[in-house]
């Protein structure tokens, strides 16, 4: 389904910009921007911001969320940067250091 | 294809891809590509890159060189501007292919030096730039606004200037004819007063 797929073992270094979905199972350097939803998945590591819609974390970021709907982070999560959702779950497990903006 | 990658249709990517497993690219590839399994480079996918894997199949539009590892496959939708090399090659009917193409495991890197007179005996020599006609030398007219005069030789430049106009068009191949300074309206007015 998710058009988009950084596989285990590929590393971009670079620009990301997509309109669709986007799932990261291995690495990306630089920026990444998507219209939908972003998911990294546990192995995946992102350093590099990341822009889109619905944002799921169970891997590791290093880099500013900003997303338009909702941010989750999940067991096993590691996130360092400010997130800026209109929404925010942290689950129990998942680690992040940095800011949350709710835009209230 | 456990850990395939896919670059979705509408998906950019500006940079390096590089690493382990498969790649199908559908987007828009700038950059580089390097992997170790198969690259596929769909019908929507446009790269603008030098791509290199152990199996390269191509549907879509590449300007870079290919090279592969195993086999290159360019299908009758590709079009492909860039050198191919690899231990077998395929290119379909329909597909549009412009570079200098390799098969067999030679070594790493296309020797330039030879191939260029090896390739000039096949009747394909298409517009190699070897004997690019030089740009005839910029005219004279051209130099003439360049840089002030030097002020304290006003009255000995009105006779130069008369005397090199006419001389430039005989010496072709010398260097550029020196520089005739145009002079400023106050030192025409100072010449005249000295005459």
């Amino acid at each position: 389904m998710a058009s988009t797929v950084i596989g285990a073992g590929i590393t971009i270094e670079g620009e990301v910009t997509t309109d669709e979905d986007v799932v990261v199972q291995g690495t990306v350097r630089g920026r990444l921007v998507a219209k939908d939803a972003v998911s990294v998945e546990s192995g995946g590591a992102v350093e590099a911001d990341i822009t889109g819609g619905p944002v799921a974390v169970a891997g590791t970021v290093t880099g500013n969320i900003n997303s338009s709907d909702r941010v989750d982070l999940q067991n096993g999560a590691k996130v360092i940067g400010n997130v800026k959702a209109t929404r925010i779950t942290i689950a129990d497990g998942a680690q992040f250091k940095g800011n949350v903006d709710m835009d209230v | 294809m456990a850990n395939s990658t896919v670059i979705g249709r509408t998906s950019f990517i500006r940079g390096r891809v590089t690493g382990d497993g498969d790649l199908e690219i559908a987007g828009r590839v700038e950059g580089d590509v390097a992997v170790s399994g198969e690259v596929l480079v769909d019908t929507s996918g446009l790269v603008a890159a030098n791509i290199s894997g152990s199996r390269i199949v191509v549907r879509g539009a590449v300007k870079g060189d290919l090279v592969a590892e195993e086999a290159l496959v360019i299908e009758s939708s590709a079009r492909v501007v860039g050198d191919l090399r690899a231990p077998r090659i395929a290119i379909a009917q329909g597909g549009l292919v412009r570079g200098h193409v390799q098969t067999g495991n030679a070594g790493p890197a296309r020797p330039r030096a030879a191939a260029a007179p090896a390739r000039a005996t096949v009747s394909e020599t298409k517009a190699r730039p070897v004997a690019a006609p030089a740009p005839a030398p910029t005219r004279t007219v051209t130099t003439v606004k360049a840089p002030p005069p030097p002020p304290a030789k006003t009255v000995a430049a009105p006779v130069k200037t008369n005397q090199h106009k006419p001389a430039p068009p005989a010496s072709r191949q010398g260097p550029p004819p020196p520089v005739v300074p145009v002079l400023k309206k106050g030192t025409k007015a100072v010449q005249k007063k000295a005459r």
